[in-house]
C-alpha cells in the first residue's frame, strides 16, 4: 500500500473503512470460488493463481490497522463493541478463505465425475450468493440496518439450501467405489466441509448483523 | 455539667450529619451513565457531578426536604430532642447497615422517616402529657409517605411516555448506524446537562444531613449562622463523598452501561430529576434510588423487554418493610436510652 493510500485511509471513518474491508475480502472470497472453479473445469493454471491472489493479498493489513487506530481512539462507547466485532468477523472471512487455499493448493484432484462436478458448482454458485450478499448486507450496516436485516434472511434461506446440497455431494462421494483413504476421497471430503465451514461463518455473520439490526433500530 | 453533655451531643450530631452527607455523595450513582457513554473525562465528571450534588444540597434542601424532615413532620409544640435526634441517626444507620450485611437494597429516606416516626410515638408516651394524634402533622406525614408510591409510580410512567414520544417523532427514523452514532454524539452533550440537572436535584432531595441540621436549629440547638455554615460543609462533603469514594461505585457501574445509548439515559435521568425536583419543591423525601429503578422499568417495559418480576417484588417487600422496622428499631432503643434516663 503506497503512502498516498495511507494518507487516504487515514482519512475515511470507521463506516467507510469497514465497507473497504468488506469490499476486499469480498474481492478475495470471490477469487477464491473462481479458483475453485477452475479446478472443477480441470484448469489448473488458473486454479493456482486464483488462490495463489487470495494467500499473497495482504492490502487489507493496513485497512485493518487503520480501522484499530481509530476504533482505540472512538469515542463512540454503545457502539464501539460491534463495530470492532463486524470488522473481526470479516477477518473471519478471510481466514477461513486464506486456509481453504492454502489446503486446496496441497494437491491437484481430479473429480470423479460430470454429475459430482455439476453439484460442486452449484454449491460455488450458491457460496458466491451468500458472499456477495453479505457484503452488501455489511455495507448497508451504516446507512439502512431494515435493508441489511432482509439481506441476510436471504443469506440464511440460501445457507439452508447450501446443507441440502453438500449432504448431496457426500453422499454421491461416499457411494463411488473408491478407496475411502485415497487422497481424491479426503481432499474431496475436505473441500465439501470447508465450503460448508466457510458458509456457516458467513450465515453466523449474518445472524449477528439481524442481532444488530434488532438491537439499533427503534420502531414507534 | 447537663450543658456540657448536651453540648458534647450537638456536636456528635453534626459531625454525623456531615458524615451523611459524605455518604449521600458517596452512594451518588447518577454519574455512571455520563461516564459510560464517554462524555467527560473520569476526573472532571466526578468534580462537576460533586459541585452539583454540593450545590443542590446547599441551595435547595434546607428551605424545602430538609424542613420537612427536621420540623415539619412534627405535630405542634413537638420539637426534636438532641437524644432523638441522636437515635433517629442511630437507628436508620443501623437499620441500613443491617440491610448492606443481608444484601438487601434499602432507602435511607424511608429509614429514616421511620425511625422519626418511632422515636415520636416513644417520646409522646414518655411525656405522657402528649397525644398521639397531635404528635406528628398528619397532613404532611401522609403526604411523605404517600409521595414514596407516587414517585416511582410516575417515574415510570413519564419515562415510559417520554420513550414512545421520542421513539415515534425521532429515534424511529434513524434507519442506520450511522445516523445512529451521529445523533447519538449529540445526545451525549444533552446528556450532560441532564445529569448535571439530575445531580442537584438529587443533592437537593436528600434530606438526610441537613435534616438533622435543621432539626438543630428548630430545638435552638444551633443558630442561623451555624446552620448555614454547617449546611455549607455538608454540601462540600457531598462533594467530597462522591470525589474520594463514590467513584469506585461510579466507574464499575459505567462499565456496565457502556453498551447504554445516550438517549436513553436522557430518558432516564430527566424522568427521574423531574420526580426529584418535583418532590423537593413539595417539601417529600422520596428515594431517588426507587424512582430510578421504576424510570429503567418504565423503559424496559416501553422497549418490550423482559422484567424480572420476581426480583422486583421481593424489592417492593424490602421497600415497604424498611418504615415500620426503621421505626419499630428506632423506638426500641429510644425507650432504652429512656430506661436509663438519658431522654
Amino acid at each position: 500500500m503506497s503512502e498516498l493510500d495511507e494518507k487516504r485511509l487515514s482519512k475515511l471513518s470507521i463506516d467507510e473503512l469497514t465497507r473497504l474491508f468488506m469490499d476486499n475480502i469480498n474481492e478475495q472470497n470471490l477469487e477464491l470460488i473462481e479458483g475453485i472453479e477452475s479446478l472443477v473445469e480441470e484448469d489448473f493454471t488458473k486454479f493456482k493463481k486464483k488462490l495463489n491472489y487470495v494467500i499473497d493479498t495482504n492490502t487489507e493489513v493496513q485497512i485493518k490497522k487503520t480501522f484499530e487506530n481509530r476504533i482505540f481512539k472512538s469515542k463512540l462507547m454503545f457502539s464501539k463493541k460491534d463495530r470492532l466485532k463486524i470488522f473481526s468477523k470479516i477477518n473471519d472471512v478471510k481466514n477461513i478463505g486464506e486456509f481453504m487455499a492454502n489446503k486446496l493448493l496441497l494437491y491437484k484432484v481430479l473429480f470423479p465425475d460430470k454429475e459430482f462436478k455439476l453439484d460442486v458448482l452449484s454449491i460455488l454458485k450458491s457460496l458466491r450468493f451468500i458472499s456477495v450478499n453479505l457484503a452488501k448486507a455489511v455495507k448497508l450496516i451504516g446507512s439502512d440496518l431494515k435493508d441489511a436485516y432482509s439481506i441476510c434472511e436471504e443469506v440464511k434461506d440460501e445457507r439452508r439450501k447450501m446443507r441440502r446440497e453438500e449432504f448431496r455431494l457426500l453422499n454421491r462421494l461416499y457411494n463411488y467405489d473408491m478407496d475411502y483413504l485415497s487422497r481424491t476421497f479426503l481432499y474431496l471430503k475436505e473441500m465439501i466441509e470447508d465450503i460448508m465451514m466457510l458458509a456457516d461463518h458467513i450465515k453466523s455473520f449474518s445472524e449477528y448483523i439481524q442481532f444488530l439490526a434488532t438491537k439499533y433500530l427503534i420502531f414507534d | 455539667m447537663a450543658n456540657d453533655i448536651i453540648s458534647i451531643l450537638v456536636i456528635i450530631l453534626v459531625v454525623m450529619a456531615i458524615a451523611l452527607a459524605f455518604s449521600i455523595g458517596a452512594n451518588d450513582e447518577t454519574l455512571s451513565a455520563l461516564v459510560g457513554a464517554g462524555v467527560l473525562k473520569f476526573k472532571i465528571a466526578l468534580i462537576i457531578g460533586g459541585i452539583a450534588i454540593g450545590s443542590g444540597m446547599i441551595f435547595f434542601s434546607g428551605g424545602y426536604v430538609a424542613k420537612t424532615v427536621g420540623a415539619d413532620i412534627l405535630g405542634e409544640g413537638i420539637q426534636y430532642t438532641d437524644f432523638m435526634l441522636l437515635t433517629v441517626l442511630i437507628s436508620s444507620i443501623l437499620w441500613l447497615v443491617i440491610g448492606s450485611f443481608a444484601g438487601i437494597p434499602l432507602s435511607s429516606t424511608h429509614s429514616l422517616i421511620g425511625s422519626v416516626v418511632g422515636v415520636v410515638i416513644i417520646y409522646a408516651i414518655f411525656q405522657g402529657s402528649i397525644n398521639l394524634g397531635t404528635a406528628f402533622n398528619w397532613d404532611k406525614l401522609g403526604n411523605v409517605v404517600l409521595s414514596w408510591f407516587l414517585s416511582p409510580l410516575f417515574g415510570l410512567i413519564i419515562t415510559f411516555v417520554f420513550f414512545k414520544l421520542i421513539a415515534k417523532l425521532y429515534l424511529s427514523r434513524l434507519k442506520g448506524l450511522n445516523q445512529i452514532e451521529l445523533s447519538e454524539r449529540y445526545f451525549k452533550w444533552i446528556l450532560l446537562v441532564v445529569v448535571i440537572f439530575a445531580e442537584i436535584w438529587v443533592g437537593a432531595n436528600s434530606g438526610e444531613a441537613l435534616g438533622i441540621l435543621f432539626g438543630l436549629l428548630d430545638n435552638g440547638s444551633l443558630n442561623i449562622q451555624q446552620y448555614f455554615t454547617f449546611s455549607v460543609v455538608c454540601g462540600i462533603f457531598a462533594f467530597f463523598g462522591i470525589y474520594v469514594a463514590a467513584r469506585y461505585v461510579i466507574k464499575n457501574l459505567a462499565s456496565q452501561m457502556i453498551e447504554s445509548r445516550p438517549s436513553e439515559g436522557i430518558i432516564i435521568q430527566s424522568s427521574s430529576a423531574v420526580i426529584l425536583m418535583i418532590a423537593t419543591l413539595f417539601g417529600l423525601p422520596i428515594s431517588h434510588s426507587h424512582v430510578i429503578v421504576f424510570c429503567i422499568l418504565g423503559l424496559s417495559l416501553a422497549q418490550k423487554k423482559d422484567i424480572d418480576y420476581r426480583a422486583l417484588g421481593k424489592m417492593a417487600l424490602y421497600w415497604i418493610l424498611t418504615f415500620p422496622i426503621a421505626g419499630i428499631l428506632s423506638g426500641l432503643l429510644y425507650y432504652g436510652l429512656g430506661s436509663f434516663g438519658f431522654v
